[in-house]
Protein backbone atom coordinates (compact mmCIF):
# COMPACT_ATOMS: atom_id res chain seq x y z
CA UNK A 1 0.00 0.00 0.00
CA UNK A 2 1.40 3.35 -0.83
CA UNK A 3 -0.12 5.18 2.32
CA UNK A 4 1.79 3.32 4.50
CA UNK A 5 4.77 4.25 3.33
CA UNK A 6 3.89 7.98 2.47
CA UNK A 7 2.96 8.81 6.18
CA UNK A 8 6.25 7.56 7.67
CA UNK A 9 8.45 9.46 4.68
CA UNK A 10 6.36 12.68 5.10
CA UNK A 11 6.60 12.78 9.08
CA UNK A 12 10.37 12.11 9.30
CA UNK A 13 11.08 14.80 6.46
CA UNK A 14 8.74 17.42 8.52
CA UNK A 15 10.84 15.89 11.87
CA UNK A 16 13.90 16.99 9.86
CA UNK A 17 12.83 20.36 8.50
CA UNK A 18 11.49 21.50 11.78
CA UNK A 19 14.77 20.06 13.94
CA UNK A 20 17.20 22.23 11.24
CA UNK A 21 15.09 25.24 11.81
CA UNK A 22 15.14 24.89 15.55
CA UNK A 23 19.05 24.56 15.35
CA UNK A 24 19.55 20.75 16.38
CA UNK A 25 22.28 20.51 13.03
CA UNK A 26 24.38 23.18 14.49
CA UNK A 27 27.28 21.06 15.68
CA UNK A 28 29.54 23.16 17.07
CA UNK A 29 26.74 24.56 18.88
CA UNK A 30 25.83 20.98 20.34
CA UNK A 31 29.43 20.18 21.08
CA UNK A 32 29.73 23.23 23.57
CA UNK A 33 26.24 22.10 25.10
CA UNK A 34 27.36 18.98 25.73
CA UNK A 35 30.86 19.96 27.07
CA UNK A 36 28.47 22.45 29.40
CA UNK A 37 26.46 19.72 30.48
CA UNK A 38 29.82 17.81 31.46
CA UNK A 39 30.82 20.84 33.96
CA UNK A 40 27.86 21.21 35.09
CA UNK A 41 27.38 17.66 36.14
CA UNK A 42 30.29 17.57 38.06
CA UNK A 43 29.83 20.95 39.76
CA UNK A 44 26.28 19.12 41.16
CA UNK A 45 28.28 16.07 42.85
CA UNK A 46 28.06 15.32 45.37
CA UNK A 47 24.81 16.52 46.44
CA UNK A 48 24.83 18.52 49.22
CA UNK A 49 22.44 16.55 51.85
CA UNK A 50 22.95 19.37 54.59
CA UNK A 51 20.49 21.21 53.63
CA UNK A 52 17.52 18.71 53.68
CA UNK A 53 16.77 20.24 57.39
CA UNK A 54 15.85 23.48 55.92
CA UNK A 55 13.93 22.45 52.92
CA UNK A 56 11.83 19.96 54.47
CA UNK A 57 9.31 21.98 55.22
CA UNK A 58 9.05 23.23 51.56
CA UNK A 59 8.84 19.91 50.04
CA UNK A 60 5.86 18.82 52.47
CA UNK A 61 4.35 22.43 51.30
CA UNK A 62 4.82 21.16 47.68
CA UNK A 63 3.09 17.57 48.24
CA UNK A 64 0.23 19.96 50.04
CA UNK A 65 -0.25 21.73 47.40
CA UNK A 66 -0.55 19.16 45.10
CA UNK A 67 -2.80 16.99 47.05
CA UNK A 68 -5.37 19.45 47.63
CA UNK A 69 -5.47 21.09 44.62
CA UNK A 70 -5.61 17.67 42.70
CA UNK A 71 -8.63 16.86 44.96
CA UNK A 72 -10.34 20.78 44.54
CA UNK A 73 -9.87 20.32 40.79
CA UNK A 74 -11.50 17.14 40.90
CA UNK A 75 -14.48 17.68 42.89
CA UNK A 76 -15.37 21.11 40.70
CA UNK A 77 -14.47 18.83 36.97
CA UNK A 78 -17.12 16.57 38.19
CA UNK A 79 -20.42 18.58 37.88
CA UNK A 80 -18.50 20.76 34.53
CA UNK A 81 -17.96 17.23 32.70
CA UNK A 82 -21.81 15.96 33.96
CA UNK A 83 -23.04 18.94 31.78
CA UNK A 84 -20.59 18.61 29.35
CA UNK A 85 -22.11 15.20 28.32
CA UNK A 86 -23.95 15.40 25.28
CA UNK A 87 -26.02 12.37 25.76
CA UNK A 88 -27.58 13.98 29.06
CA UNK A 89 -28.14 17.77 28.30
CA UNK A 90 -29.18 19.65 25.10
CA UNK A 91 -26.19 21.05 23.01
CA UNK A 92 -26.65 24.35 24.28
CA UNK A 93 -25.68 23.37 27.86
CA UNK A 94 -23.19 20.67 27.17
CA UNK A 95 -21.63 23.50 24.53
CA UNK A 96 -21.42 26.12 27.49
CA UNK A 97 -19.62 23.93 30.11
CA UNK A 98 -17.18 22.06 27.01
CA UNK A 99 -16.17 26.50 26.32
CA UNK A 100 -15.68 26.67 30.17
CA UNK A 101 -13.39 24.06 30.18
CA UNK A 102 -11.69 24.42 27.19
CA UNK A 103 -11.00 28.04 28.25
CA UNK A 104 -9.71 26.82 32.01
CA UNK A 105 -7.54 24.49 29.81
CA UNK A 106 -6.15 27.16 27.68
CA UNK A 107 -3.87 28.93 30.29
CA UNK A 108 -1.19 27.00 31.81
CA UNK A 109 -0.21 26.00 35.15
CA UNK A 110 2.27 28.41 36.00
CA UNK A 111 0.16 30.88 33.96
CA UNK A 112 -2.90 30.31 36.72
CA UNK A 113 -0.05 30.22 39.67
CA UNK A 114 0.58 33.86 38.51
CA UNK A 115 -3.26 34.82 38.28
CA UNK A 116 -3.63 33.63 41.82
CA UNK A 117 -0.76 34.86 43.54
CA UNK A 118 -2.36 38.34 42.16
CA UNK A 119 -5.82 37.34 43.38
CA UNK A 120 -4.60 36.02 46.83
CA UNK A 121 -0.93 36.98 47.65
CA UNK A 122 2.24 35.49 47.84
CA UNK A 123 1.90 31.43 49.24
CA UNK A 124 1.23 27.90 48.94
CA UNK A 125 -2.61 28.86 48.39
CA UNK A 126 -2.07 30.70 45.11
CA UNK A 127 -0.52 27.28 44.35
CA UNK A 128 -3.17 24.94 45.37
CA UNK A 129 -5.81 27.42 43.57
CA UNK A 130 -3.35 27.61 40.71
CA UNK A 131 -3.04 23.57 40.85
CA UNK A 132 -7.39 23.30 40.98
CA UNK A 133 -7.43 25.64 38.28
CA UNK A 134 -5.38 23.65 35.54
CA UNK A 135 -7.13 20.22 37.16
CA UNK A 136 -10.37 21.16 36.45
CA UNK A 137 -9.84 21.97 32.65
CA UNK A 138 -7.63 19.33 32.15
CA UNK A 139 -10.49 16.43 34.02
CA UNK A 140 -13.49 18.24 32.88
CA UNK A 141 -12.45 17.40 29.22
CA UNK A 142 -11.44 13.59 29.87
CA UNK A 143 -14.53 13.21 32.35
CA UNK A 144 -17.01 14.70 29.43
CA UNK A 145 -15.37 12.23 26.78
CA UNK A 146 -15.29 9.44 29.15
CA UNK A 147 -19.01 9.65 30.35
CA UNK A 148 -20.19 10.15 26.56
CA UNK A 149 -19.12 6.89 25.93
CA UNK A 150 -21.29 5.33 28.64
CA UNK A 151 -22.86 2.22 26.81
CA UNK A 152 -26.34 3.82 25.01
CA UNK A 153 -27.98 0.54 26.16
CA UNK A 154 -27.66 0.79 29.41
CA UNK A 155 -28.73 4.53 29.65
CA UNK A 156 -31.82 3.24 27.48
CA UNK A 157 -32.29 0.79 30.08
CA UNK A 158 -32.02 2.71 32.94
CA UNK A 159 -33.82 5.61 31.76
CA UNK A 160 -36.90 3.02 31.48
CA UNK A 161 -37.26 2.10 34.81
CA UNK A 162 -38.02 6.19 35.32
CA UNK A 163 -34.67 7.18 36.43
CA UNK A 164 -34.08 11.31 36.69
CA UNK A 165 -31.16 12.74 34.93
CA UNK A 166 -29.40 13.26 38.60
CA UNK A 167 -29.98 9.14 39.04
CA UNK A 168 -28.25 8.38 35.77
CA UNK A 169 -25.09 10.06 36.68
CA UNK A 170 -25.53 8.26 40.21
CA UNK A 171 -26.15 4.50 39.33
CA UNK A 172 -25.48 4.18 35.46
CA UNK A 173 -22.50 6.92 34.56
CA UNK A 174 -20.24 7.09 37.26
CA UNK A 175 -20.16 3.17 38.40
CA UNK A 176 -19.72 2.44 34.39
CA UNK A 177 -16.40 4.92 34.36
CA UNK A 178 -14.95 4.41 37.83
CA UNK A 179 -12.21 2.61 37.09
CA UNK A 180 -10.95 5.02 34.35
CA UNK A 181 -12.19 8.00 36.62
CA UNK A 182 -10.04 7.04 39.31
CA UNK A 183 -7.07 6.10 37.03
CA UNK A 184 -7.17 9.65 35.92
CA UNK A 185 -7.13 11.22 38.75
CA UNK A 186 -4.05 9.30 39.93
CA UNK A 187 -2.39 10.28 36.78
CA UNK A 188 -3.71 13.84 37.44
CA UNK A 189 -1.88 13.99 40.99
CA UNK A 190 1.24 12.39 39.70
CA UNK A 191 1.18 15.03 36.95
CA UNK A 192 0.74 17.85 39.35
CA UNK A 193 3.37 17.01 42.00
CA UNK A 194 5.71 17.76 39.20
CA UNK A 195 4.52 20.84 37.95
CA UNK A 196 4.11 22.27 41.55
CA UNK A 197 7.69 21.87 42.15
CA UNK A 198 8.27 24.81 39.53
CA UNK A 199 5.36 27.00 41.23
CA UNK A 200 7.48 28.77 43.73
CA UNK A 201 9.41 30.42 40.73
CA UNK A 202 6.41 32.93 40.80
CA UNK A 203 5.75 32.99 44.77
CA UNK A 204 3.13 30.65 44.79
CA UNK A 205 5.18 28.04 47.75
CA UNK A 206 6.73 25.09 47.52
CA UNK A 207 10.14 23.56 46.52
CA UNK A 208 10.37 26.17 43.26
CA UNK A 209 11.43 28.92 45.55
CA UNK A 210 14.09 27.08 46.96
CA UNK A 211 15.32 25.65 43.72
CA UNK A 212 15.07 29.05 41.88
CA UNK A 213 17.30 30.58 44.95
CA UNK A 214 20.12 27.93 44.29
CA UNK A 215 19.72 28.70 40.88
CA UNK A 216 20.39 31.96 40.45
CA UNK A 217 23.37 31.74 43.20
CA UNK A 218 24.69 29.03 40.82
CA UNK A 219 25.00 26.54 43.84
CA UNK A 220 24.52 23.30 42.24
CA UNK A 221 25.04 20.93 44.58
CA UNK A 222 22.38 22.16 46.56
CA UNK A 223 19.67 21.96 43.89
CA UNK A 224 20.71 18.45 43.12
CA UNK A 225 19.31 17.49 46.24
CA UNK A 226 16.45 19.39 45.44
CA UNK A 227 15.82 17.69 42.44
CA UNK A 228 16.68 14.25 43.69
CA UNK A 229 13.69 14.61 46.30
CA UNK A 230 11.38 15.53 43.91
CA UNK A 231 12.50 12.23 42.19
CA UNK A 232 12.09 10.41 45.38
CA UNK A 233 8.29 12.00 46.10
CA UNK A 234 7.52 11.17 42.35
CA UNK A 235 8.77 7.54 42.99
CA UNK A 236 6.65 7.43 46.06
CA UNK A 237 3.35 8.68 44.41
CA UNK A 238 3.68 6.31 41.77
CA UNK A 239 4.19 3.56 44.19
CA UNK A 240 1.12 4.47 46.00
CA UNK A 241 -0.92 4.71 42.79
CA UNK A 242 0.18 1.51 42.29
CA UNK A 243 -1.67 0.49 45.41
CA UNK A 244 -4.52 2.07 44.84
CA UNK A 245 -5.02 1.35 40.92
CA UNK A 246 -4.28 -2.57 42.26
CA UNK A 247 -6.85 -2.64 45.07
CA UNK A 248 -9.74 0.34 44.06
CA UNK A 249 -9.91 -0.92 40.37
CA UNK A 250 -12.47 -3.31 39.22
CA UNK A 251 -10.98 -6.27 37.01
CA UNK A 252 -13.89 -5.97 35.14
CA UNK A 253 -12.81 -7.64 32.00
CA UNK A 254 -16.03 -8.93 31.18
CA UNK A 255 -18.26 -7.93 28.04
CA UNK B 1 -57.89 1.69 36.50
CA UNK B 2 -57.84 -2.34 35.76
CA UNK B 3 -56.57 -2.50 32.41
CA UNK B 4 -57.39 -6.21 31.51
CA UNK B 5 -60.30 -7.85 31.51
CA UNK B 6 -62.05 -4.92 29.63
CA UNK B 7 -60.49 -6.31 26.28
CA UNK B 8 -58.57 -3.25 25.54
CA UNK B 9 -55.18 -4.63 24.57
CA UNK B 10 -52.11 -4.52 26.43
CA UNK B 11 -50.16 -3.07 23.31
CA UNK B 12 -51.48 -1.58 20.08
CA UNK B 13 -49.28 -0.52 17.02
CA UNK B 14 -51.67 1.31 14.31
CA UNK B 15 -49.97 2.23 10.71
CA UNK B 16 -46.24 2.59 12.38
CA UNK B 17 -43.53 3.78 9.99
CA UNK B 18 -40.15 4.05 11.24
CA UNK B 19 -36.81 4.79 9.18
CA UNK B 20 -33.47 5.63 10.86
CA UNK B 21 -32.40 7.64 7.98
CA UNK B 22 -34.59 9.35 5.83
CA UNK B 23 -37.43 7.53 3.78
CA UNK B 24 -35.01 4.49 4.72
CA UNK B 25 -38.16 2.40 5.97
CA UNK B 26 -36.97 -0.28 8.53
CA UNK B 27 -41.00 -0.44 9.86
CA UNK B 28 -43.45 -0.34 6.94
CA UNK B 29 -47.18 -0.06 7.99
CA UNK B 30 -46.68 -2.28 11.08
CA UNK B 31 -49.92 -2.91 12.42
CA UNK B 32 -50.62 -5.67 15.87
CA UNK B 33 -52.30 -5.98 18.77
CA UNK B 34 -50.65 -7.61 21.87
CA UNK B 35 -53.69 -9.19 24.02
CA UNK B 36 -53.28 -8.33 28.23
CA UNK B 37 -52.27 -11.28 30.28
CA UNK B 38 -50.95 -12.98 27.58
CA UNK B 39 -47.23 -13.37 26.40
CA UNK B 40 -46.31 -12.73 22.23
CA UNK B 41 -43.35 -13.94 20.65
CA UNK B 42 -42.04 -11.43 17.76
CA UNK B 43 -40.15 -13.80 15.30
CA UNK B 44 -38.02 -12.81 11.80
CA UNK B 45 -35.26 -13.62 10.47
CA UNK B 46 -31.76 -11.14 11.81
CA UNK B 47 -31.80 -7.83 10.23
CA UNK B 48 -35.84 -7.40 9.31
CA UNK B 49 -36.83 -4.50 12.08
CA UNK B 50 -37.87 -7.08 15.41
CA UNK B 51 -35.16 -4.59 17.28
CA UNK B 52 -36.59 -1.45 16.22
CA UNK B 53 -40.17 -2.62 16.26
CA UNK B 54 -39.53 -3.30 20.03
CA UNK B 55 -37.95 0.16 20.60
CA UNK B 56 -40.56 1.67 18.92
CA UNK B 57 -43.30 -0.26 20.63
CA UNK B 58 -41.17 0.66 24.00
CA UNK B 59 -40.93 4.28 23.72
CA UNK B 60 -37.60 4.44 23.23
CA UNK B 61 -38.18 5.56 19.47
CA UNK B 62 -40.87 7.66 18.27
CA UNK B 63 -42.64 6.40 15.11
CA UNK B 64 -42.35 8.93 11.67
CA UNK B 65 -46.29 8.08 11.52
CA UNK B 66 -48.87 6.16 13.02
CA UNK B 67 -49.34 5.44 16.69
CA UNK B 68 -48.35 2.54 19.68
CA UNK B 69 -50.95 2.79 22.80
CA UNK B 70 -50.47 0.78 25.90
CA UNK B 71 -53.89 0.28 27.22
CA UNK B 72 -55.06 3.00 25.33
CA UNK B 73 -52.97 5.54 26.10
CA UNK B 74 -50.31 6.64 23.27
CA UNK B 75 -46.56 6.24 25.01
CA UNK B 76 -45.23 9.02 22.96
CA UNK B 77 -47.44 11.68 25.47
CA UNK B 78 -46.69 9.80 28.29
CA UNK B 79 -44.45 11.18 30.88
CA UNK B 80 -41.19 9.69 31.93
CA UNK B 81 -42.41 8.24 35.16
CA UNK B 82 -46.07 7.32 33.71
CA UNK B 83 -44.22 5.34 31.03
CA UNK B 84 -42.18 2.93 33.88
CA UNK B 85 -45.02 2.13 35.43
CA UNK B 86 -46.85 0.94 32.54
CA UNK B 87 -43.56 -0.66 30.28
CA UNK B 88 -40.71 -1.94 31.20
CA UNK B 89 -37.71 -2.72 28.60
CA UNK B 90 -34.73 -5.09 28.60
CA UNK B 91 -32.20 -5.29 25.70
CA UNK B 92 -30.52 -7.37 23.83
CA UNK B 93 -27.44 -6.85 25.82
CA UNK B 94 -29.28 -6.52 29.05
CA UNK B 95 -28.46 -2.92 30.28
CA UNK B 96 -27.04 -3.96 33.07
CA UNK B 97 -24.41 -1.91 35.41
CA UNK B 98 -21.28 -3.80 35.20
CA UNK B 99 -19.53 -2.47 38.26
CA UNK B 100 -22.87 -2.86 40.57
CA UNK B 101 -23.66 -5.82 42.45
CA UNK B 102 -26.86 -7.83 41.13
CA UNK B 103 -29.08 -6.04 44.03
CA UNK B 104 -27.93 -2.67 43.33
CA UNK B 105 -28.66 -3.14 39.62
CA UNK B 106 -32.41 -4.65 40.36
CA UNK B 107 -33.05 -1.95 42.63
CA UNK B 108 -32.76 0.40 40.00
CA UNK B 109 -36.05 -1.08 39.25
CA UNK B 110 -37.44 1.09 41.43
CA UNK B 111 -35.73 4.54 40.96
CA UNK B 112 -38.77 5.70 39.42
CA UNK B 113 -40.55 5.86 42.79
CA UNK B 114 -37.80 7.38 44.50
CA UNK B 115 -36.70 11.13 45.03
CA UNK B 116 -33.13 12.39 43.73
CA UNK B 117 -32.14 12.77 47.45
CA UNK B 118 -32.39 9.68 48.32
CA UNK B 119 -31.15 8.29 45.59
CA UNK B 120 -28.07 10.06 45.40
CA UNK B 121 -27.07 8.87 49.38
CA UNK B 122 -28.46 4.80 47.77
CA UNK B 123 -31.18 5.21 50.29
CA UNK B 124 -34.04 2.38 49.33
CA UNK B 125 -36.58 2.28 51.35
CA UNK B 126 -36.66 -1.08 53.61
CA UNK B 127 -39.93 -2.32 51.66
CA UNK B 128 -38.09 -1.65 48.19
CA UNK B 129 -34.91 -3.34 49.31
CA UNK B 130 -37.51 -6.23 50.47
CA UNK B 131 -39.13 -6.62 47.20
CA UNK B 132 -35.64 -6.58 45.14
CA UNK B 133 -34.50 -9.43 47.67
CA UNK B 134 -37.58 -11.34 46.74
CA UNK B 135 -37.52 -10.59 42.74
CA UNK B 136 -33.82 -12.44 43.22
CA UNK B 137 -35.30 -14.94 44.84
CA UNK B 138 -38.00 -15.49 42.07
CA UNK B 139 -35.70 -15.69 39.56
CA UNK B 140 -33.47 -18.12 41.62
CA UNK B 141 -30.27 -16.20 41.58
CA UNK B 142 -30.57 -14.44 45.32
CA UNK B 143 -27.17 -16.34 46.62
CA UNK B 144 -25.15 -13.86 44.38
CA UNK B 145 -27.28 -10.63 44.75
CA UNK B 146 -23.52 -9.31 46.49
CA UNK B 147 -21.72 -9.92 43.49
CA UNK B 148 -20.53 -7.31 40.87
CA UNK B 149 -22.60 -7.87 37.25
CA UNK B 150 -19.18 -8.63 35.31
CA UNK B 151 -18.51 -11.32 37.86
CA UNK B 152 -22.13 -13.11 35.89
CA UNK B 153 -22.56 -15.82 33.35
CA UNK B 154 -24.78 -14.60 30.55
CA UNK B 155 -27.67 -17.03 31.94
CA UNK B 156 -27.21 -15.01 35.22
CA UNK B 157 -27.16 -11.62 33.97
CA UNK B 158 -30.37 -12.48 32.24
CA UNK B 159 -32.02 -13.25 35.46
CA UNK B 160 -30.64 -9.86 36.84
CA UNK B 161 -31.82 -8.43 34.37
CA UNK B 162 -35.34 -9.55 34.26
CA UNK B 163 -35.29 -9.41 38.29
CA UNK B 164 -34.94 -5.38 37.73
CA UNK B 165 -37.89 -4.86 35.25
CA UNK B 166 -40.15 -7.23 37.87
CA UNK B 167 -38.93 -4.46 40.08
CA UNK B 168 -39.99 -1.44 38.32
CA UNK B 169 -43.67 -2.98 38.31
CA UNK B 170 -44.68 -2.86 35.05
CA UNK B 171 -47.85 -3.88 33.28
CA UNK B 172 -46.03 -4.83 30.46
CA UNK B 173 -42.24 -6.32 29.72
CA UNK B 174 -40.21 -5.78 26.21
CA UNK B 175 -37.32 -8.13 25.61
CA UNK B 176 -35.19 -8.10 22.74
CA UNK B 177 -33.92 -11.55 21.86
CA UNK B 178 -33.95 -12.53 25.59
CA UNK B 179 -32.14 -15.70 26.38
CA UNK B 180 -31.51 -15.89 22.90
CA UNK B 181 -27.53 -17.11 23.33
CA UNK B 182 -27.67 -19.30 26.52
CA UNK B 183 -28.36 -23.17 25.78
CA UNK B 184 -31.62 -24.23 25.15
CA UNK B 185 -32.04 -26.55 28.28
CA UNK B 186 -30.44 -23.19 30.71
CA UNK B 187 -33.10 -20.64 28.43
CA UNK B 188 -36.12 -22.66 29.44
CA UNK B 189 -35.96 -22.98 32.81
CA UNK B 190 -35.36 -19.03 33.24
CA UNK B 191 -38.16 -18.47 30.21
CA UNK B 192 -40.38 -20.51 33.11
CA UNK B 193 -39.34 -18.91 35.47
CA UNK B 194 -40.92 -15.59 34.00
CA UNK B 195 -43.77 -17.23 33.26
CA UNK B 196 -44.40 -17.92 36.76
CA UNK B 197 -43.08 -14.15 37.83
CA UNK B 198 -45.92 -12.94 35.10
CA UNK B 199 -48.82 -14.90 36.38
CA UNK B 200 -48.42 -13.53 39.69
CA UNK B 201 -47.45 -9.75 38.95
CA UNK B 202 -50.34 -9.85 35.72
CA UNK B 203 -47.50 -8.63 33.69
CA UNK B 204 -47.63 -9.26 29.60
CA UNK B 205 -44.72 -10.05 27.93
CA UNK B 206 -43.45 -8.97 24.40
CA UNK B 207 -40.36 -10.97 23.46
CA UNK B 208 -38.42 -11.11 20.54
CA UNK B 209 -37.16 -14.41 19.52
CA UNK B 210 -34.93 -16.45 16.77
CA UNK B 211 -35.63 -19.84 18.18
CA UNK B 212 -38.37 -21.79 17.50
CA UNK B 213 -38.89 -24.29 20.29
CA UNK B 214 -38.50 -21.50 22.71
CA UNK B 215 -41.52 -19.45 20.82
CA UNK B 216 -43.56 -22.53 21.30
CA UNK B 217 -42.71 -23.23 25.02
CA UNK B 218 -43.07 -19.45 25.67
CA UNK B 219 -45.33 -17.08 23.66
CA UNK B 220 -49.27 -17.68 23.29
CA UNK B 221 -49.37 -15.57 20.80
CA UNK B 222 -46.84 -15.35 17.79
CA UNK B 223 -46.50 -12.72 15.58
CA UNK B 224 -43.74 -12.52 12.36
CA UNK B 225 -41.78 -9.62 10.85
CA UNK B 226 -40.49 -9.92 7.78
CA UNK B 227 -38.33 -7.13 6.02
CA UNK B 228 -39.93 -4.76 8.30
CA UNK B 229 -43.29 -5.66 7.54
CA UNK B 230 -45.71 -7.92 9.27
CA UNK B 231 -46.07 -11.41 7.81
CA UNK B 232 -49.96 -11.81 7.71
CA UNK B 233 -51.96 -14.52 8.37
CA UNK B 234 -48.58 -15.57 10.91
CA UNK B 235 -50.75 -14.78 13.84
CA UNK B 236 -51.19 -18.49 16.21
CA UNK B 237 -49.49 -21.18 18.27
CA UNK B 238 -50.91 -23.53 15.99
CA UNK B 239 -48.62 -22.35 12.17
CA UNK B 240 -45.60 -23.79 14.31
CA UNK B 241 -46.49 -26.68 14.47
CA UNK B 242 -46.09 -27.00 10.53
CA UNK B 243 -42.84 -27.78 8.80
CA UNK B 244 -42.91 -24.69 6.99
CA UNK B 245 -43.38 -22.03 9.32
CA UNK B 246 -39.18 -22.43 9.56
CA UNK B 247 -39.20 -22.17 5.78
CA UNK B 248 -41.73 -18.66 6.29
CA UNK B 249 -38.87 -17.69 8.36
Amino acid sequence: MRLSLALPLTTGLFLLAVLAHLGFFDLERLARGMRNLGILGSEMLPPDVGILPTVGAALWETVEMSFAGTLLGFLASLPLSILSTRRLFSSWISGIARFIAAGIRTIPVLLWAIIFVILVGLGPLAGTLGIAAYTVGYLAKIYADLFEGTDPEIMEAVRSTGASKLQLVRFVILPEAANAVLAQVLFMLEYNIRASSVLGFVGAGGLGFVIQIYLQSLDYQRLATILLLVLVIVLVMDGISAWLRKHFLLSAQAS
Amino acid sequence: MTPTGDGTPAVQADRVWFAYRNRDWVLRDVSLSVPAGKHTVIMGPSGTGKTTLLRVLGAILKPADGRVSVFGETVHELDPRRLSALVGYVPQQLGLVRNLSALDNVLMGSLGRIGDAKAMLALFPREELGRAEAALEMMGIAYKRSEPVFRLSGGERQRVAIARTLLQHPRIVIADEFASDLDLALASEILTRIRRAAEKENITFIMSMHRIGLARQFGDNVLALKHGEMVPGFIGNEILETPRAEETL
